[in-house]
């Protein structure tokens, strides 16, 4: 896996963690509060593709993972957690809703460690 | 991510009890991402390796579906959801409880991790607490009708 991508996969993902928590805590449901979090799960997901398009790469040229079809299903499920945690937040927008998109962030980053894991043939 | 004792989230206006509202929206999204994980793993160990250790990989499969009883019915409202989400809950606190005993009185027959494997300690022990907190959350949301 490409170290700097996963770097910052995982900081954006704590991150944006961090910023739904504090959204739920301090009870911010407000539009800059909804701005900051949209801000930040789109930097999270822009990251997020972009690494599993060089581990695509990676995967046709070659590099070889214990499962393939695991490891495809980590990237294709690492994409798709972010788009389902905002739609099930802003279907009901409360107080919570924060907390859920903090969920989504723990589990980007989670997976993407995963992935590594798998990159270097530790499971 | 550790959740304080929530303030009573405000429901009072509507009659019916909503689990689906408020921070049931945490859980149950807590739930969703555990029946994704626990369903996608027990596949990958039936399909690949169920002869290396069969009871484990059953008991994987077992977890997940009782993962996404509990996200279904937890999400779905009236009294016929929240008896299925009850009993869901509930064999998820018995599972984890009993397999997390038996992983450490009899660990020979749970070399192969389960989700619930020693109280759920390889994910941060949520599936330990996340019965009790489902648990808490239907009588929350029972009496506030």
């Amino acid at each position: 896996m490409h170290a700097p991508l996963v770097v910052t996969v995982v900081t954006a993902g704590l991150v944006l963690a961090l910023a739904g928590s504090a959204a739920s805590l301090l009870d911010r449901s407000d539009r800059i509060a909804d701005r900051v979090l949209l801000l930040l799960a789109g930097v999270t997901e822009a990251a997020v593709a972009v690494q599993a398009a060089v581990a695509a790469a990676g995967l046709i040229s070659g590099h070889d993972v214990r499962s393939t079809p695991t490891f495809v299903a980590y990237l294709v499920g690492d994409a798709a957690v972010l788009p389902f945690a905002f739609a099930w937040a802003w279907a009901d927008r409360n107080r919570w809703s924060g907390a859920v998109v903090a969920l989504g962030g723990v589990t980007v980053a989670v997976m993407t460690g995963r992935l590594v894991m798998m990159w270097q043939g530790r499971a | 991510m550790g959740e304080p004792t929530a303030p009573p989230v405000p429901s009072g206006s509507t009659p019916p009890a909503a689990p689906t509202r408020g921070a049931g929206r945490l859980l149950i999204a807590v739930y969703a991402v555990f029946a994704v994980a626990a369903v996608s793993r027990a596949g990958v160990q039936l399909a690949t390796r169920f002869h290396e250790a069969p009871l484990a990989y059953l008991l994987s499969a077992l977890s997940g579906v009782v993962y996404v009883v509990a996200t279904v019915s937890l999400a779905r409202r009236g009294a016929p959801a929240r008896r299925v989400a009850r009993a869901a809950v509930t064999t998820e606190l018995a599972g984890v409880l009993v397999v997390g005993t038996l992983s450490i009185v009899a660990p020979g027959d749970f070399r192969h991790p389960t989700v619930w494997s020693l109280y759920g300690i390889g994910y941060g022990f949520v599936p330990l607490l996340l019965p009790v907190a489902g648990l808490w959350w239907l009588r929350r949301t029972a009496t506030a009708r």
